[in-house]
């Protein structure tokens, strides 16, 4: 036996279903499985079970997220100096990063597993390796300036409504990470979204403030009757820039490089639907082109909306809706379950963000609007889809004339 | 769409062959016998057993012991000549099992033989007499809900399996050439159990091993692809649903001569031939071995396993059933599975990218190599969690069957879509791979065993 685990099971005897802290037994059971695979065997057939379980599931995701964690510290060390107007080393950018990250990424942790804990505790559950999603995947869509009892308040309302009361991870209606989001976005909106979401106030006091606004918050405002690529450029946003991510905005959206890493571990292994992705990344492209035939087709309209000349390839590299697709969107839990109504169910997210995007006078950024939207929309397509499964099911047994 | 022409082959692509080791090699050998033979009745599905011998009377091999009470004509006969020695009760007093001591004679009561020219002419009745009171009847069964067949219907069709892509099934060939006549007698017997076809499912590979006797009604069909390729419930889903108010009858190919026997021979068959693989046998003695019938299972693993803490399983080891060492060889069982319980924890395993062994899913380094065999235990690696990942379960199953929806259905005992699901094509077995699967390790299985089991009482 490890000498870990002998010390480990050195507690049974007091945390144990006889022992006096018995209350503590998830946090002990979900301590040792977390460290040692469990000794349980098959108690009936099938007498063998494949290596796969839901933590090596889970686990994948966070090693797909990490070129974004590492990046978004990056940034956020990059756009704090950018902001003070310094250059400074390297290595002090990833400290002034990790100042600002670290924090937030502690603090989703401690406070969503707290309330993780104390429900396995009342309900007698196991921990959900969930949660060890839910816990980066929330701190990476807020801003390296939220304040950190805002994340508290964020990560509980995720945990608690967006998935405790419905019986905790695989009962849950919404994305929980994005609940969490959408109750900061709508709460506090100044710490979040619109022309300030960027505004760092070094504790130095070098400079009193300064605020930078993201691409997307950018094209929008572009003035009527002027272009919004030059706009754009203008306010240090290119294509290239927004692609490799040295942009103001949420810690890990910002680049699409590091998202497409992520995407191809997750569409490699199997644990991203390739459905989802690819039919969210169409609609988004596809509906994005159509915005710019309209524009092409009705040069009043495109005067007095510059945004709908943005070319359509631009709504990829802009604000989160890639991370949001390849990350959030193929929770399996929240998406649609046939095969078909994920097409559908990406496609129609891509679609609605950039309708959002484009068409909606409030805000700036739709892919966390059109995903949860779409959550709730998941069971209505399965439905549709089953109901077609039937009928097809119906016909293939009549279509059976011999016998 | 109406499909009249049968197909001779049919490719499947969903499915896995689970690259267990230990998988029996082609061979034929002898075992010894040991100890007092067994008749255990409630092996079959719903029959409720009556004795028919007392304790101490002496008994032939193919005396009927035992008979049932929801059908008279249906007995279970003694395996060897001898004296009935106890009789074990379980549960409420069901009859669990009658031993019989061998008096070494193995003397046979004799049964009229039919000639196998008869047999192609004779009537229904005729085969089905023979059969029950033989108890060979109870190794057919009847779809849906894989019961002993209801004798005063008939089946739209009957389903011969000859196919073993289950880790592990004994091979039918192995069978079928040890006891020529007594398969061609099985098939014939089977023909005239109904007026449609009877589709022999062979594997791919397997051309012209089966000596399938030349009428218009028998159609040997090849099936290719990964386990469960080999399963009824895919074969029947391919060549002739099962549609609402039918039913099918289905046999097992290994079990073919102990029904020709008794027909042709003229006496109880003393033997039948059971697989012995998994990685828990040594490596020499894994292939196929002919035993007694209803033999204690040492007979057959004495001096053949490995060291270790062992788990016998009658069946294959997806969806046989576990056995203690000390049990008797069920009638139905041609092949016995052996693993090691594993018990073994590993650090950290769950989120070590370089685990060696074999995993389905490419989460795994090893799982972008082919596949080797693998001594496989009983871990379950890993927790039991809610239904987390979807259109999984549907990469196992080579049938236009939505599994995650259905199980939801039978979960939420919403039974009629259950059945609109296809929860009626389904037996326990064809989940099983579906099981091995699961990330969150939940009991396919038995959720469709449970749903079938209520649907059956409640009478659909």
């Amino acid at each position: 036996m490890h000498p870990l685990l002998r010390w480990l099971h050195r507690w049974k005897p007091w945390i144990g279903p006889e022992g006096r802290w018995r209350a503590l037994w998830p946090v002990y059971e979900a301590t040792e499985t977390f460290l040692f695979t469990p000794d349980d065997v098959t108690s009936g057939p099938p007498h063998i079970r494949d290596r796969l379980d839901i933590k090596r599931y889970m686990i994948t995701v966070l090693y797909a997220l990490v070129p974004c964690i590492l990046f978004g510290i990056y940034n956020a060390g990059y756009q704090y100096h950018r902001a003070l107007g310094d250059a400074a080393p390297l290595w002090r950018v990833w400290w002034d990063g990790l100042r600002f990250v670290v924090p937030i990424i502690v603090t989703s942790y401690a406070v969503g597993g707290f309330w993780e804990v104390l429900f396995a505790m009342v309900r007698k559950h196991e921990i959900n390796e969930g949660f060890l999603i839910t816990g980066i995947l929330f701190p990476l869509t807020l801003p390296p300036t939220i304040p950190l009892w805002q994340v508290a308040v964020g990560i509980s309302f995720g945990v608690v409504i967006g998935k405790e009361i419905f019986g905790g991870v695989g009962y849950n209606v919404l994305n929980p990470a994005l609940t969490a989001r959408a109750f900061l976005y709508f709460a506090y909106p100044a710490q979040i979204s619109g022309d300030s979401v960027w505004a760092v106030v070094p504790a130095t006091g070098a400079v009193d403030g300064f605020t930078s606004a993201t691409a997307l918050a950018v094209a929008r405002a572009t003035p009527a009757g002027t272009d919004a690529l030059q706009h754009l450029a203008q306010a240090g946003h290119t294509l290239r820039s927004m692609a490799v991510g040295l942009e103001p905005g949420s810690i890990g959206e910002t680049s699409v490089v590091a998202v497409a890493i992520g995407m191809a571990l997750l569409l490699l292994t199997g644990v991203g639907s390739a459905r989802i992705i690819l039919g969210g990344l169409f609609g988004m492209l596809t509906t994005g082109a159509a915005v710019n035939l309209l524009a092409k087709a009705s040069p009043a309209l495109a005067s007095a909306h510059p945004a709908w000349s943005v070319p359509f390839y631009y709504q990829l590299v802009m604000g989160g809706a890639f991370f949001g697709i390849v990350f959030m969107a193929t929770d399996p839990v929240s998406a649609a379950a046939t095969n078909e109504g994920k097409w559908v169910y990406g496609f129609l997210i891509g679609f609605l963000t950039v309708l959002v995007r484009v068409f909606n006078p409030a805000y700036p950024e739709g892919n966390m609007l059109a995903i949860l939207f779409m959550n709730v929309m998941a069971p209505l397509i399965d439905y549709v889809v089953i109901q077609a499964h039937i009928r097809r099911r119906r016909r293939y047994l009549e279509g059976f004339a011999h016998g | 769409m109406t499909r009249t022409n049968i197909p001779d082959r049919i490719e499947l692509r969903r499915g896995l062959d689970v690259p267990l080791a230990g998988a029996p090699k082609a061979e034929l050998d002898e075992t010894a016998e040991v100890g007092p033979v067994a008749v255990q009745p409630l092996e079959a599905p719903g029959v409720k057993p009556r004795l028919l011998v007392k304790v101490g009377e002496s008994v032939l091999r193919g005396s009927p012991v035992v008979y049932d009470k929801t059908c008279p004509e249906l007995k279970f006969c003694s395996p060897s000549s001898g004296t009935v020695r106890g009789v074990e009760l379980g549960p409420r007093r069901a009859l669990l099992r009658i031993l019989i001591e061998p008096d070494g004679r193995d003397r046979a009561l004799a049964l009229e033989p039919m000639s196998e020219r008869s047999l192609e002419h004779a009537k229904a009745e005729q085969i089905i007499e023979r059969l029950s009171s033989t108890g060979m009847w109870a190794l057919l069964r009847e779809r849906p809900f894989s019961k002993i067949p209801n004798p005063s219907v008939r089946p739209k069709a009957v389903f011969v399996n000859a196919m073993n892509t289950a880790p592990f099934q004994a091979d039918a060939a192995v069978v079928a050439q040890a006891y020529p006549e007594e398969f061609r007698a099985g098939l014939w017997a089977l023909r005239r159990l109904t007026d449609g076809p009877v589709f022999v499912c062979v594997p791919d590979r397997a051309v012209g091993v089966f000596p399938c006797p030349d009428d218009p009604a028998f159609h040997v069909v090849r099936f290719a692809g990964p386990h469960p390729a080999g399963n009824t419930s895919v074969h029947i889903h391919h060549l002739a649903p099962i549609r609402p108010g039918e039913v099918v009858w289905t046999a097992r190919a290994v079990d073919l001569p102990l029904i020709g026997a008794v027909l042709i021979r003229g006496e109880y068959p003393a033997k039948r031939i059971v697989a012995l693989g998994g990685p828990g046998v040594r490596e020499d003695a894994a292939r196929h071995y002919r035993i007694r019938l209803g033999s204690p299972i040492a007979g057959l693993t004495q001096g053949r396993l490995g060291a270790g803490d062992f788990r016998i399983i009658a069946g294959d080891a997806l969806s046989g059933t576990a056995i203690s060492a000390d049990a008797y060889l069920p009638m139905t069982c041609s092949s016995v599975t052996v693993l090691f319980e594993d018990r073994e924890r590993h650090l950290l395993a769950w989120a070590n990218p370089f685990t060696r062994g074999f995993s389905w899913s490419r989460t795994f380094l090893s799982a972008w190599r082919a596949p080797r065999p693998e001594a496989m235990g009983t871990n379950r690696h890993g927790a039991v969690r809610a239904m987390i990942v979807t259109g999984l379960y549907d990469r196992f199953l080579p049938m236009n069957i939505r599994l995650d929806f259905l199980i939801r259905a039978v979960l939420a005992q919403d039974w009629e879509e259950a059945i609109a699901l296809g929860l009626l094509e389904l037996d326990p077995e064809d989940v099983a791979l579906a099981a091995y699967a699961c990330p969150s390790k939940l009991d396919l299985v038995g959720i469709v065993r449970d749903g079938l089991a209520r649907l059956a009482a409640e009478g659909v």
